[in-house]
């Protein structure tokens, strides 16, 4: 069964009187477990299709069904505790909250959910020992690299079990060891969780590091390939 | 639908981020709310004044067409014992009747004759009988004695008293040890202090009282200001009117002593409006310096908030917790304000030209100075929660 469904969808943007379109009747299927990379050039609408995806941005048209939820027809505060249920997502620049220390940057989206304190804790630290940085739950972000940083992000995009993991540029500002180790991390919760992935990158090699790559060119699939097994 | 809010900590944490923010937040927060404060206790000060001023039972005679004001209402010397003689219901004490002729000007009380370096003072000079005791029971004489007539003395208020110059403890140990007195220059004649009493929370405090026959002499006055009677009981205002309006010849109009002081009141409105709109407008320019500071402290963080939103906080959430963030420094700057208007403003002596009053820090003044800091501080992050939530999230997640 596809994890994602999405069916003739369409973004349009409008710029005075111009309408620009980002995205041109895509249809698109991922299915539960997979990892797909979305791959283009600049403005090809890739990043506009994962925040569709996300349930951050709406179509113009089209439908998006995640786990047989249809999320274009869901209001703006059901969208919200869909996405707290249901999506993880990764930034390119991380977006931790400098003031909080790792361990509570990856407990903020728990306490969307009605957990204890000790389920809580529980699950923050299986994250941290899952991107191995426990040792560090208490820093800040300030005190920890680019990799660590982009490494707690993805804590605490999997803390609340998410079926679906987003993840925008993960290693774009990231130098080649660090990106390294967070590609060899997402990889590893496809391949052992079965997380259901999906990534924007500009990176060929990184784009490798999945089981099927999406081409976008101005706003329409190009192009699908898709490997029986990802680079290492 | 539940609403899940961020965690205290997290607002709590983000004044951290910038102690100078934090400061001007702070700092603006505290002005704003001194301001209100100030504003407030100078009206609730000079309405509490005039209140208090006036006795329930008393009735205060003027001459008609002084437009219900004692510094230009004239009486003729006579007229106040042919209103003890002619009217009935005028209270009585040991059979001598409480009707007070009273003259009242505004006269330089100054202190330098007796050596002290101080400025004049511009001080209201009540010239009196013995019965203003009795008429005004608010008066207590605190150290010495009533002035005599014809001595060149004088006992002052205990705000007169400061306003001249005088530490008012240290006078009154003065005249209880019977001390050679010091002297003021009233009007450019040098008279002796010989009493001084307290009449808290009116107009009076601020006053010199004199004997009435010296201000007379002092200021070549042959007609006294006004006559305060206390009425018997049983007796009414309505009584005295018609007793003045009936006397023609006396050109005498009567009017409740609470009314006289409410007519003061009325009459100073534009002062009050006026030190309340400049405090406003203080008050307004800081509010705004405030906001901008909030506002920068919230725009800066855009990314941040949209990337909450993509956790699934929804707007209630986000704009909750930077109202908790927002209040927390402007109600810290309240209660600052509130601690220095309580240790500063209040009990300061105001003087103007019906006497004194005392600014009042009480809880009504700190609720006005916590409700302007609670403005401030839904004000400061109303404006960039608009800001920052009406961006769709997509916008905002690629903000600098």
């Amino acid at each position: 069964m596809a994890a994602i469904e999405c069916r003739a969808l369409r973004k349009d943007y409008r710029r005075g009187d111009e309408v620009i379109h980002t995205l041109m009747d895509v249809d698109l299927s991922i299915d539960a477990g997979g990892f797909v990379a979305l791959m283009g050039p600049s403005g090809s609408g890739k990043t506009t299709l994962l925040n569709l995806l996300a349930g951050i941005d709406r179509p113009t048209a089209g439908s998006i069904a995640v786990d047989g939820t249809e999320i274009t027809r869901l209001g703006r505060g059901a969208l919200a505790a869909w996405r707290s249920g249901t999506v993880g997502y990764v930034f390119q620049l991380y977006n931790l909250v400098p003031v909080l220390t790792a361990y509570e940057n990856v407990e903020l989206p728990l306490l969307l959910h009605p957990l204890t304190r000790a389920e809580r804790h529980r699950r923050v630290s299986e994250a941290l020992e899952l991107v191995g940085l426990a040792a560090r739950h208490s820093h800040l972000p300030r005190q920890l690299s680019g990799g660590q940083e982009q490494r707690v992000a993805i804590a605490r995009a999997i803390v609340t079990r998410p079926r679906l993991l987003l993840a925008d540029e993960p290693t774009g500002d990231l130098d080649r060891e660090s990106a390294a180790q967070v590609m060899d991390l997402l990889a590893r919760l496809n391949r052992e969780l079965g997380q259901t992935i999906v990534m924007v990158t500009h990176d060929p090699a990184t784009a490798l590091r999945a089981l099927r790559t999406v081409h976008l060119e101005k706003g329409s699939i190009v192009d699908a390939t898709v490997r029986a097994e990802a680079a290492p | 639908m539940i609403v899940r809010f961020l965690p205290f900590t997290y607002a709590a944490r983000n004044l951290g981020r910038s102690k100078a923010r934090l400061a001007m937040s702070v700092g603006g927060a505290m002005l704003v709310a001194l301001l209100a404060m100030g504003g407030t206790a100078f009206v609730l000060g000079m309405d509490g004044a005039l209140r208090a001023s006036g006795i329930d039972r008393n009735v205060v005679l003027l001459g008609a067409g002084s437009e219900e004001s004692a510094e230009r209402s004239e009486i003729a010397a006579a007229t106040p014992g042919i209103v003890v003689a002619s009217l009935r219901g005028i209270a009585a004490i040991d059979g001598i009747p409480l009707a007070s002729p009273e003259v009242n000007v505004a006269l330089t009380v100054d202190a330098r004759g007796a050596g002290r370096d101080e400025p004049d003072a511009g001080g209201l000079v009540r010239g009196i009988t013995p019965t203003a005791f009795l008429v005004h029971p608010q008066v207590r004489i605190r150290a010495g004695r009533t002035p005599t007539a014809g001595s060149d003395e004088v006992m002052l208020g205990r705000s007169a008293a400061r306003a001249a110059g005088f530490d008012d403890a240290a006078l009154a140990r003065m005249l209880d040890a019977g001390t050679e007195p010091p002297q003021v220059r009233i009007d450019g004649r040098a008279c002796r202090i010989v009493g001084l009493f307290d009449a808290p929370g009116t107009v009076m405090d601020g006053e010199a009282w004199m004997p009435l026959t010296d201000v007379l002499v002092l200021t070549r006055r042959e007609t006294v200001s006004a006559v305060v009677l206390t009425l018997a009981p049983g007796a009414t205002v309505g009584q005295v009117d018609a007793f003045a309006q009936r006397r023609i010849d006396l050109e005498l109009s009567a009017i409740h002593e609470p009314e006289y002081y409410a007519v003061q009141g009325a009459f100073f409105r534009p002062v009050q409006v006026m030190v309340a709109a400049s405090a406003g407008l203080v008050a307004l320019g800081a509010l705004l310096g405030g906001l901008n500071t909030m506002y920068g402290a919230f725009a800066s963080r855009v990314r941040e908030l949209a990337m909450l939103q993509v956790l699934g906080y929804g707007r209630i959430a986000v704009v909750a917790s930077m109202a908790q963030e927002a209040l927390i420094a402007t109600m810290a700057g309240a209660l600052a304000a509130a601690a220095l208007a309580a240790a500063f403003l209040d009990g300061i002596a105001i003087h103007f030209s019906m006497g004194t009053f005392a600014l009042v820090v009480d809880e009504r003044t700190v609720a006005v100075g916590l409700a302007a800091g609670l403005i401030t501080g839904i004000a400061g992050c109303m404006a960039p929660a608009v800001h920052c939530l009406r961006m769709p999230i997509p916008s905002a997640l690629k903000a600098d």
